[in-house]
């Protein structure tokens, strides 16, 4: 068995399938079973989400000391690193553990993708490769072919082809990612690394929602269900909106 | 911190990259499934980079091409790449008639483009060709469905949901229907006609009835829970049609009739009927994507006898391309490249070998188009952009071209 072979048999067909079953079950409204799965698969990854919102909250809790060592430290960088490590250690916070339960997720994220690009079926041969991944449920047979119809959007033709209705899409995705972004990047006290951060955090919105005119809206209303979800998640469980009002103190000089 | 921004970046590029690829075949163009065609001892033939083509089925050369591609936007994720010619060709007369993936139906002068191959690859009015964008939007109208010609009318299936009527000699629009499938919005299925009236069957399973003059919508009309995945096939004899749906069975409809004939098998099959079937002298013979040809008695629903096709590891490999009868033997392709020749009484089959490939399989390419046979030969077209010729009474590929051409 090959890899793609494994993959479809243990995340992507699954998703595909629950996919089209919410489809199904939601009225045949493929828009609201994209929102339905967004919200399952967040939930189902929940505990990973956690680790990661707790990290972040507790990079966020030690920023005052970061901003001591950085006003004590600043001219000797190691010494700096060494200190900062030192704290991470003694706090107990991993700085990359706001990473890991990224990278774990991220399987799942391309499987979801995939089944919503697979599922929209916008051309007769993605129409005749979905046979190879469906099941044979009753639900999913009588689903088939979904209706791409949402909210006056087709969700398989690109936001730029919807005109207005596409372009709030890409403010919506553009502006949530900024958001999000904004509440979990914990500003550096690196002058240097707090401008690649700056940069980072303006040109993966842009990013997304250039990418948004480019793509079908089905994956854009994901990236923006996904991106609401994630903020409502992070203001809950970091009690806040995070680093969005955090004004680094290099930002004023 | 270092480690940081490179995981951070490790994720960024892996999502650009995801993005860039996205899934296995979208970013490719829409080659379509064009199927061949032969008349007057040539083989007509669209490619998968868009091209309708004329062989000369004797000498083996090309007569003439002529490029419809043309790039009908969207990135690498979006829904189209490049249109192709999408249908199979259908010649009536002197004129060869294709269907668009960007919407168009063109009309092309098969004995002025063979006498003249450099003719240039827009109609020319001279010879009475002619291209007609399909409804107000024609590069959303992606025509998928095989045309349909009755006397001087072509029937066209438009992505828009509707069936259109043209004039056969200038390309004119006559008349259009209401949009039949309001869910999709679109029809990929071929309309039938019989005795001036036209049926569509739809992906929101309905089987409607159309006038073949006004193309408005008749009395009669069929539904069934799940969609319908292939254009209806009838029988004049009985008047009844066969089709293929999405919940894996195959169904029988009396025209006229509310009630349904009867829908084979009993639980659903490995996978759709895709393909449109086969009907003579009362017995339905219709291929499944998993992979089995079945043969089914048309009034009794009884399944006569069912034969299954292997890929090189002999595993099922799915049938998209509807079986063809010719000289009495019934000829089926399946995915992996395998044809085979199949005794339509009692299901003994043959697969037809090739020793120039190590006989991995019949051709070395696969089967999705529709083919078609003519005086003991069987014309392919593989999706690699190559079409092969395969000789029935000597069980081998006879000759094979390549439909790619250097521009």
């Amino acid at each position: 068995m090959s890899f793609v072979e494994i993959w479809h048999l243990i995340i992507g067909n699954p998703i595909l399938n629950v996919l089209i079953v919410l489809s199904h079950v939601l009225f045949g409204r493929f828009g609201l079973a994209i929102i339905a799965l967004t919200i399952i698969v967040r939930l189902v990854s929940w505990p990973l989400n956690r680790r990661q919102l707790k990290s972040t909250k507790a990079m966020q809790d030690m920023q005052p000391k970061l901003q001591e060592l950085q006003k004590k430290y600043g001219k000797n960088k190691q010494k700096l690193q060494q200190e900062m490590m030192k704290l991470y250690k003694e706090a107990g916070v991993n700085p990359l553990g706001c990473l890991w339960p990224m990278l774990i997720q991220f399987p799942i994220w391309i499987a979801l993708y995939q089944a919503i690009m697979n599922a929209l079926a916008t051309t007769p041969e993605h129409l005749l490769n979905l046979a190879r991944h469906l099941y044979s449920w009753e639900m999913v047979s009588q689903a088939i072919p979904l209706s791409s119809q949402f909210l006056g959007l087709d969700l398989g033709q690109t936001a730029l082809q919807a005109g207005a209705l596409g372009l709030l899409l890409a403010i919506i995705v553009g502006g949530t990612m900024w958001v999000q972004q904004k509440m979990t990047t914990a500003p550096s006290v690196d002058p240097r690394q707090e401008s690649t951060q700056r940069m980072t955090t303006l040109m993966m919105p842009l990013m997304f929602g250039f990418f948004t005119l480019m793509f079908p809206s089905g994956l854009a209303l994901y990236w923006a269900v996904s991106n609401i979800i994630g903020i409502v998640t992070q203001y809950f469980v970091t009690g806040g909106w995070g680093y969005l009002k955090f004004r680094s103190p290099f930002g004023q000089r | 911190m270092k480690n940081a921004k490179i995981i951070y970046l490790i994720v960024i590029s892996l999502f650009t990259l995801l993005l860039a690829s996205c899934i296995p075949g979208s970013a490719q163009p829409i080659g379509g499934w064009a199927g061949t065609t032969v008349h007057d001892n040539t083989i007509y033939v669209g490619s998968r980079d868009g091209r309708v083509m004329a062989i000369n089925a004797s000498s083996e050369e090309m007569q003439w091409s002529y490029h419809v591609t043309e790039p009908s936007g969207g990135m690498g994720c979006g829904p189209a790449v490049v249109s192709a010619a999408i249908t199979t060709p259908i010649v009536d007369g002197d004129f060869v008639y294709i269907g668009t993936y960007s919407g168009k139906v063109l009309a092309l002068n098969t004995t002025a483009r063979s006498q003249n191959p450099y003719l240039p690859e827009e109609p020319q009015d001279r010879y009475h060709e002619w291209e007609t964008p399909i409804g107000t939007d024609a590069r959303n109208n992606a025509i998928v469905a095989d045309l349909v010609i009755n006397d001087d009318v072509i029937y066209v299936s438009s992505s828009d949901g509707r069936v259109y009527s043209l004039r056969k000699d200038f390309g004119d629009q006559v008349k259009k229907s209401g949009i039949l499938d309001e869910k999709h919005s679109k029809l990929w299925t071929s309309p039938v006609i019989e005795d001036d009236t036209l049926y569509v069957s739809t992906f929101d399973g309905h089987i409607y009835a159309l006038s073949a003059e006004t193309l408005e919508l008749l009395e009669w009309s069929f539904k069934l829970e799940a969609g319908f995945a292939s254009s209806p096939v009838i029988c004049e004899d009985t008047d009844t049609m066969f089709l293929g749906s999405f919940d894996r069975h195959l169904y029988a409809v009396k025209i006229g009739s509310d009630v349904l004939e009867w829908r084979f098998p009993e639980e659903p099959a490995g996978n759709w009927f895709w393909a449109s079937p086969v009907v003579n002298e009362g017995i339905v013979y219709a291929g499944c994507l998993d992979g089995t040809l079945y043969a089914i008695d048309a009034q009794t629903r009884e399944k006569l006898w069912e034969f299954e096709s292997k890929d090189q590891r002999g595993k099922p490999s799915s049938i998209v391309s509807p079986p063809v009868l010719i000289d009495n033997l019934l000829i089926a392709a399946n995915e992996a490249g395998n044809v085979y020749v199949i005794d339509p009484e009692t299901g003994e089959g043959e697969r037809i070998k090739n020793r120039e490939n190590g006989d991995k399989s019949t051709i070395n390419d696969q089967i999705r188009a529709s083919f078609c046979a003519h005086e003991g030969l069987v014309y392919i077209r593989g999706e690699h952009n190559r079409l092969y010729v395969v000789d029935i009474d000597k069980r081998k590929v006879s000759w094979d071209f390549s439909l790619s051409i250097e521009e």
